[in-house]
């Protein structure tokens, strides 16, 4: 994409948190492609800097950092760190997920650890970024990455015959997300801190992919017939971030072929 | 990912309008090859003004449904069938109260705003589905989405009308069913909502009235025109390949709080 998109990211110094999984990766390499000086957080900060090799050797400016969410001290930390480092942060993508429930029967215990990672470690993060956005003169942009599954709910017939299934926690926090990103959105909207959120529908993942069946039922689900591929993410990510999107506040974008649509 | 148009072939109506004027001018910066619809007069003026390079100025009513069939052939004859529009003509009426607004005007708002779009969108669907893709791109309003608050609308003005706003709540369906029924032949059809945006005549002539709308914002402000550019083509290019059937709210968080 050329610099002169306006779409462009390129000066614009972006911290996203959550990196390894399918979708981090597409979104590191979309935002790098953008012209972003990207870092890039997570738990496991060697598996990051793996993964930027390749593209930092092709000139894109990207660069690992460990933070704990759940940690206030650490979160804090890291945004000292990009500050003192960058000079200061314009674009916050939150796409740091926890997954720690195996089924609709798992303990409370597992439904209490993806809480603090899902619900504590997004409000924390949210409010940490967005208190430095909003004291720099230029604000800043917040994309936080959702899913269809905070918007609706499941539908059985899609994992009939499959070892698929649905968690519980994910549709809670998921959803809370849309709400707390209206919310930030007017809280931090006269600081020039925009807060929006995209809701990706379900990803193909071409390494390990998905059930036969599942495949065939999920595209008749959405209107392109068809699950997302990863790279069809970070178009949406991209313009959020971007001035291009100057007047865009509190909004959910979806990026799910049309399946909440009809 | 490709977030921009080049060489893509854009029509845009209403092209020479406050907003359209702002898409028309991003997309032909990024050499796309533009159609600007507008009535007569207005096109051919923004492209000479603004010194446009690859915009082709066409004086049409789009609002005509009756006479729109035809025009639509002719300018496909012309130029080709477009990759994507962006359809910004409407019709509202204007300055009644809702007390004294005859039925007929409220009618002629939706003979002129809906059903040209309607015709429009099928006319152009049906062509864009033997190719596979296409991206069409309607113009909705927040006032499709919220009611005007009364209480910001001081004499003379009148608030936003009923007409105006139902054909907009109107154009969220009409685009909804369309991406539902050409999704499985690759067209794509999205709404930009956009929130206050006036005009600068309404700007410089209520300057009052435009502090009453910022303050319906989280971000305290009024939209610029080319802040729905940037949403526009985001719409109309292959970084939205995976977005249909949504509206894109451009409201300044007007209705997020």
């Amino acid at each position: 994409m050329p610099e002169s998109s306006p779409f462009s990211l390129a000066g614009k110094v972006v911290v996203q948190f959550g990196g390894t999984g399918l979708l981090g990766r597409a979104l590191v390499d979309a935002l790098g492609a953008a012209g972003a000086t990207l870092v890039v957080a997570s738990r496991d900060q060697a598996t990051i800097e793996k993964g930027i090799a390749t593209s930092r050797a092709a000139g894109r400016q990207l660069h690992a950092e460990q933070v704990d969410i759940t940690n206030e001290a650490s979160v804090a930390g890291l945004r000292d760190r990009v500050i003192t480092t960058h000079g200061r942060i314009d674009g916050l993508v939150f796409n740091a997920v926890s997954r720690p429930m195996r089924g609709e029967r798992d303990t409370v215990a597992a439904w209490e650890e993806s809480m603090k990672v899902n619900a504590t470690g997004l409000f924390l993060t949210l409010r940490t970024i967005a208190d430095a956005m909003g004291a720099q003169p230029a604000g800043g942009s917040i994309v936080n990455i959702a899913s269809i599954q905070g918007m609706v709910g499941a539908n059985p017939w899609l994992y009939e015959g499959t070892a698929m299934g649905t968690v519980p926690d994910y549709f809670f926090h998921k959803g809370g997300m849309l709400n707390l990103t209206r919310h930030y959105a007017s809280l931090y909207g006269p600081k020039k801190v925009r807060v929006n959120v995209v809701s990706p529908g379900g990803i193909y993942n071409p390494d390990k992919p998905q059930a036969a069946p599942f495949l065939e039922r999920y595209g008749q689900m959405t209107m392109l017939g068809r699950m997302a591929e990863a790279r069809e993410i970070g178009g949406a990510v991209v313009f959020l971030l971007s001035d291009a999107a100057s007047y865009v506040t509190g909004v959910n974008l979806p990026v799910d072929g049309g399946y909440t649509a009809k | 990912m490709n977030a921009t148009c080049t060489g893509k072939l854009v029509w845009i109506t209403g092209g020479a309008g406050y907003l359209g004027s702002a898409i028309t001018r991003a997309l032909d910066a990024q050499g796309a090859k533009v159609l600007c619809l507008d009535l007569p007069g207005r096109a051919e003026t923004l492209v000479r003004e603004q010194g446009l390079k690859s915009t082709v100025p066409v004086a049409l009513d789009v609002n005509d449904a009756a006479a729109l069939p035809a025009a639509l052939d002719g300018l496909i004859a012309a130029h080709g069938l477009p990759d994507g529009v962006a359809h910004l003509a409407f019709a509202s009426s204007s300055g009644r109260r809702l007390e004294d607004l005859p039925a007929g005007e409220f009618q002629k708002t939706f003979d002129q705003a809906l059903t040209p779009t309607f015709v429009l969108c099928r006319a152009l669907a049906e062509k864009m589905k033997l190719r596979g893709t296409g991206s069409i791109v309607l113009f909705a309003s927040m006032y499709g989405v919220v009611a005007p608050d009364p209480r910001i609308y001081a004499a003379p003005l009148t608030p936003n009308p009923i007409d105006y706003g139902a054909s907009k709540a109107a154009m969220l369906q009409l685009m909804r069913y369309l991406a539902v029924h050409y999704g499985p032949h690759g067209v794509r059809f999205n709404c930009i909502t956009p929130g206050p945006f006036p005009n600068p005549a309404v700007q410089s002539a209520h300057p009052g009235f435009v502090g009453e709308l910022a303050k319906k914002t989280p971000l305290n402000r009024i939209g610029r025109n080319d802040e729905i550019a940037g949403p526009a083509l985001f719409l109309l290019s292959d970084a939205s390949s995976y977005v249909t059937g949504h509206s894109l709210v451009v409201d300044g968080g007007w209705t997020a709080w």
